[in-house]
């Protein structure tokens, strides 16, 4: 599992953001740590965030998730003297949202490569909420020729696919080795990878959207029915 | 070139630096508090300060570590955007200088042009951007010109001070397009760069402590 550290000028907002992050987790917390403030005011610190990214040295490779700009330098400046080798990167992604698409790939025990573009990708599905229309252009659009196996239903949880459940697809489609895909087929969204929660959260899904599911795969209609038994069931949000 | 910066020299620069800093803290808040969050000031005395705590307590050894330790010891105690920056150019220096106990003059010059190359790979800032690169390019400039002409070490250090003085004066009128300032816009026009002010100050540390100690 990836580790995670959060590069923030206030120690609240890291501590906030890691706990709004790790609710979306059901299983073993990815192991982080959090860098903030500078000489007890608001700031950031390059030693500590060099030494944040030392301390998680077990772990496959660290994602460094910043706020504002000195977060970006300062930690620029860390991977530069901290003294543990293995890969750490610089996440180019908004704060909050990087946090969650983070905290559930390490989860899902997603690579950091992986990891770093989802959360890079994560300001795509805000905007897709936010304009209008213009979701559909966001993620760009994969071969869906022959699919092995797919299905289409209809979403029934009040909330549609927000975040929550948008990880817990992420959990369940890590289960199988088949490569399964989303399309909010009522709005025109997608396809996109349900290995993304970023990606499923640009489908902008809302109740009563139409979700075609589509795997490739040797365990395709495994992991179809998995992901279609999440939809029928409401994500668990029926009361 | 005959003329040559020793251990000595180098902390001289330093606790003049920090002197410097001191007396002038109020105003660099000052035009901290116009167009940013009011503890530039404060924030360089602290760090320097701690430099000064850090060479007196007996940093030898040569000039790679020394500065090094300064670099080192500014990220951890000025914070923010200016620590991170000031430290790299501290410890860009280092990386340059030899395993050495003392600085020719081109060992000077190539040291302070990393420097001065890594707070702008570090900021991603150029000239007219209002920011500490707006006094660092022109000094740096100046000193190579001034060396290259043939001058010595001590007038070549001079006119980069007088370069970094202008090249201060030259960011009030300027919109900043780099750091917390660049969120004011059209706002922060009208104010000299604190970043900028006490750049210049550092050089013209140099500067004086170069000057006292041949004088």
């Amino acid at each position: 599992m990836i580790g995670i550290v959060l590069v923030s000028h206030s120690e609240a907002l890291a501590n906030a953001a890691m706990e709004l992050a790790l609710q979306m987790v059901h299983g073993a917390q990815p192991p982080f740590r959090i860098a903030a403030g500078a000489a007890g005011g608001f700031g950031t610190d390059a030693t500590a965030i060099a030494s944040a990214i030392d301390d998680l040295a077990t772990t496959e490779g660290v994602l460094v998730i910043t706020d504002l700009g000195s977060a970006i330098l300062s930690s620029s400046l860390a991977l530069e003297i901290r003294s543990s080798t293995y890969q750490a990167l610089i996440s180019d992604g908004p704060f909050v949202e990087a946090t969650t698409a983070a905290v559930v790939g390490a989860a899902a025990g997603s690579s950091l490569a992986d990891i770093a573009a989802e959360a890079s990708n994560a300001l795509s599905a805000k905007k897709a909420q936010t304009v209008t229309g213009s979701g559909a252009s966001v993620v760009e659009d994969t071969d869906p020729e022959n699919p092995a196996a797919s299905a289409e239903e209809r979403l029934i949880n009040p909330m549609g696919l927000h975040t929550r459940p948008a990880a817990l697809l992420v959990q369940t489609a890590g289960e199988f080795s088949a490569d399964i895909e989303l399309t909010n087929t009522t709005a025109g969204r997608g396809p996109v990878s349900a290995s993304s929660v970023i990606g499923l959260l640009s489908l902008a899904a809302s109740k009563n959207d139409q979700l075609r599911i589509d795997a490739n795969g040797p365990d395709a209609s495994r992991a179809v029915n998995a992901v279609k038994q999440l939809v029928l069931q409401g994500f668990g949000e029926l009361s | 070139m005959s003329e040559a910066l020793t251990i000595d020299a180098l902390q001289q620069w330093l606790h003049r630096f920090a002197f410097d800093i001191t007396t002038q803290a109020d105003w660099l808040t000052e035009l901290d508090s116009a167009i940013g969050d009011a503890d530039h000031g404060t924030n360089m005395v602290r760090g320097t300060a701690a430099v000064v705590a850090k060479l007196d307590g007996g940093t030898t050894g040569t000039v790679q570590e020394l500065l090094k330790a300064v670099g080192i010891t500014l990220v951890s105690t000025v914070g923010g955007a200016s620590g991170s920056l000031y430290g790299t150019f501290f410890l860009e220096m280092a990386r340059n200088s030899p395993s050495d106990v003392q600085l020719n003059g081109s060992e000077l010059e190539n040291a302070l042009h990393a420097g001065v190359n890594g707070v702008i790979a570090r900021g991603h800032a150029t000239v007219g951007d209002k920011t500490m690169i707006d006094a660092l390019e022109p000094a740096i400039t100046a000193l190579s010109q001034s060396l290259a002409d043939g001058r010595q070490l001590q007038g070549s250090i001079a006119a980069a001070a007088a370069a970094a003085t202008i090249g201060r004066d030259s960011t009030k009128p300027l919109v900043a397009r780099k750091g917390r300032a660049s969120y004011l816009g059209e706002r922060s026009a009208g104010h000299i760069d604190p970043g900028a002010a006490s750049a210049a100050i550092l050089v013209a540390a140099l500067a004086a402590s170069i000057g006292e100690r041949t004088a």
